[in-house]
């Protein structure tokens, strides 16, 4: 077993990060996220890794630094909130349309706009449909707990690395905030510039030798038939995602009649609100969605052919309830698929949600 | 004058002001408070702009119209709300974060277009907000949360920025002095063009008597040499020191000493489109200078407001086209006959039906 520490989700990103080898990390202070870079700042990582933390001057500023650092070939990440993310779309646009590795977290709070500072899921529209301009995907985790938060650093960066593709960590304020047990990984070296170039010769800009070929790395490309085939090699990125890369945790789906869906925050209440449903006599069970993009549809269409009906359980209007239904309604079935949600930074209760169910499911 | 009458309790919103008990925002508050009661201009012609920050929450405590902007941006909003109603008297609330960090972009382009804007930039040289990281206006070596061994970069000199941007009007004053400072905002507002005022902000939390040395009242007349136009450049608590410029740059003397008199002293030009000396007077630093406070540079100059106003009025007066409409009606247009051909008329040769509906 590994080093066990009590600590925050903010804090853990910050401790994975330097573990799983990260270079670099490039940040702006804003709530609900900034013991990410106050941690990294503090364990001082470039004395132990060589790990370079820098505080840049905007969140626009942080984003551009992560895409030169990803060009470089190195393992690059940034943090903010919801309002931080937006300052980025244009970049990470870029850096998809580039076809660059990189790791973004995004430890949402309400919007629109400045919102507020508590925890919310209103950013699952941005970061699971692309976010910034043109036909991109990022691939996107949703931890549910400080474990995770610590798991999916490695994991996104390996994802980001496989597919050159930038991942998403869509993480919430209650999960940035909250503290718990956490299981450390091992610390993995960093790369060094001949390994990148071993493996990423063909991209990495590490400096050209007579022996290699230029690369200018750009998402530019004025030829309209060469830039569709840029689009076309995406979109099959992105269904090889889809085929190989879904995960999701069903939790007492077995003989369930209906099936709660959320992910991250909403997905912890949602586990109370099954017991809470079960003691009530009501067969009910969750599906949390790990991956946002892609998304688990299939186990949804599967799903659709055993229980009476879905219900979403989300901090935000009603996003994910859309892709619920088209994993519903593309299987051929015809189950009823109802959401259930609070706004603006509210978290709703266990209660809540299964006196939602028992409306508009069993009563409707 | 006071036409109004107003006092500056007008200017208050019934909003609980909630900075931090001690914070220097309450001061700079009460100087525009009364700065703007005293301007003789209608209540509502007043519109308070703020980015994000702590400082960022004064339109709340105003009874103003005002914005609550995005991060850095309150200098872009301000443009175009003085450009596109010149009518109103526009102030901009920012802080170091705000002004200098993600939106020193926008605040170099306010200043080079010289907008008529009135922006006073809340320096604590550390984001108060997000609860204690290095700002650009953090002094080098400074340690905070996100520098616990001290930063390795250079701050910004928010006047060098204002003359780095070919700016006309630059002043500085200290929180705590609420007269001079309430002083300083009355010339600001009544400079036309963009009138930046750096006030020196203590951050009671997280960056507690970071100017102490500067605006403590014990050393105000040691080490603050307060500005006037037109008066020479003394300080000391008899006045008995002065600058000359001597060898291409500023020096302190003692009058009486090493044989300068009164009449050596520097008399203060703030109205001289020359930045050179109010440079080096932007540049004075402690130890070895007092630091220059009140209006350093105050030069006329266009104004872009006027200036876009005036050039649409005589552009509209010798053109035979004066509006968007008659535009469309000119040049190269025709009229569809859709009862005299036989094809059906496509949609996007027909009038919009989104207003029929």
């Amino acid at each position: 077993m590994g080093e066990l520490r009590l600590m925050k989700g903010n804090e853990v990103i910050a401790e994975a990060a330097i573990r799983c080898g990260c270079d670099a990390y490039f940040g702006y202070p804003i709530t609900p996220q900034s013991e990410v870079m106050e941690t990294l700042m503090a364990r001082e990582p470039w004395n132990q890794t060589g790990m370079v933390v820098l505080q840049a001057e905007s969140e626009v500023a942080s984003i551009n630094m992560v895409y030169g650092a990803a060009g470089a070939g190195k393992k690059v990440m940034t943090s903010s909130s919801s309002p931080g993310i937006s300052l980025m779309a244009e970049g990470i646009s870029y850096i998809a349309g580039a076809e660059l590795p990189c790791v973004i977290v995004n430890v949402q709070r309400g919007g629109p706009g400045l919102g507020t500072i508590q925890p919310s899921q209103a950013d699952y529209f941005q970061s699971t449909k692309g976010g910034g301009h043109g036909d991109y995907r990022l691939i996107v985790l949703a931890p549910a707990s400080v474990q995770e938060m610590h798991d999916f650093v490695g994991l996104a960066f390996e994802l980001a690395f496989k597919y050159r593709n930038p991942a998403m960590i869509l993480a919430d304020g209650a999960i940035g905030q909250m503290m718990e047990k956490v299981e450390l990984g091992e610390f993995v070296a960093r790369q060094t510039t001949e390994q990148v170039d071993a493996q990423y010769g063909s991209w990495a800009t590490t400096g050209k030798k007579k022996s290699r070929a230029k690369n200018v790395i750009t998402s530019l490309e004025l030829d309209s038939a060469l830039m569709e085939q840029n689009n076309l090699r995406f979109q099959e990125k992105y269904r090889k995602m889809q085929q190989d890369e879904v995960s999701f945790e069903a939790i007492r789906c077995e003989d369930a009649d209906y099936v709660l869906v959320a992910f991250g925050s909403s997905a912890r209440i949602c586990q109370k609100s099954v017991e809470l449903a079960r003691a009530k006599g009501i067969k009910v069970g969750l599906l949390r969605p790990i991956t946002l993009f892609p998304f688990p549809s299939e186990p949804i269409a599967r799903l659709a052919k055993q229980v009476k009906g879905f219900m979403t359980v989300e901090m935000n209007a009603g996003q994910m309830i859309e892709d619920v239904r088209l994993a519903v309604n593309c299987a051929g079935e015809r189950n009823p698929v109802h959401y259930f949600g609070r706004l603006g930074g509210i978290i709703p209760t266990p209660g809540e949600v299964v006196e939602a169910l028992e409306q508009k499911l069993i009563g409707g | 004058m006071a036409e109004f009458n107003y006092t500056a309790k007008d200017f208050k919103s019934e909003n609980e002001v909630r900075w931090c008990p001690g914070c220097g925002d309450y001061a700079i508050m009460n100087a525009v408070q009364r700065t703007m009661a005293e301007m003789n201009i209608p209540h509502e012609k007043f519109a308070v702009i703020s980015g994000i920050g702590c400082s960022s929450r004064f339109p709340y405590y105003m009874s103003t119209f005002g914005f609550h902007s995005i991060h850095g941006r309150a200098t872009a909003i301000a443009s175009g709300v003085k450009t596109a109603n010149p009518d109103l008297n526009v102030w901009v609330i920012t802080g170091d974060g705000d002004s200098l960090a993600i939106g020193g972009n926008h605040f170099i382009h306010l200043v080079r277009r010289n907008i008529d804007v009135n922006l006073v930039l809340f320096n604590n040289k550390i984001y108060g907000l997000t609860k204690g990281q290095y700002s650009p206006t953090s002094d080098r070596g400074v340690v905070t949360k996100t520098s616990p061994f001290g930063t390795v970069e250079d701050p910004f000199i928010p006047g060098q920025l204002v003359l780095g941007a070919s700016g006309n009007f630059f002043a500085r004053a200290v929180d705590g002095n609420v007269k001079h400072t309430q002083e300083v905002l009355k010339l600001a507002a009544e400079h036309e063009g963009t009138s930046v005022v750096e006030v020196l902000q203590n951050c009671v939390i997280f960056n507690d008597g970071i100017h102490a040395e500067i605006a403590d009242p014990k050393f105000r007349n040691e080490r603050q040499l307060f500005l006037e136009h037109g008066k020479p450049m003394l300080f000391g608590n008899e006045s008995e020191k002065g600058l000359v410029f001597e060898n291409g740059k500023l020096k302190v003397v003692t009058i009486g000493t090493d044989g300068y008199t009164l009449g050596d002293i520097l008399v203060h030009d703030a109205k001289t489109a020359d930045p050179t000396l109010h440079l080096a007077l932007i540049n004075m630093a402690l130890p070895e200078f007092p630091v220059a406070m009140g209006v350093i540079r105050s030069v006329d100059a266009p104004v872009y407001d006027q200036a876009v106003r005036s050039q649409i009025e005589t552009v509209q007066a010798s053109r035979k086209i004066s509006n968007v409409d008659e535009l469309l009606r000119s040049g190269n247009t025709w009229k569809v006959d859709e009862e005299s051909s036989s094809e059906p008329v496509p949609f996007f040769l027909k009038k919009c039906p989104l207003k029929d509906a």
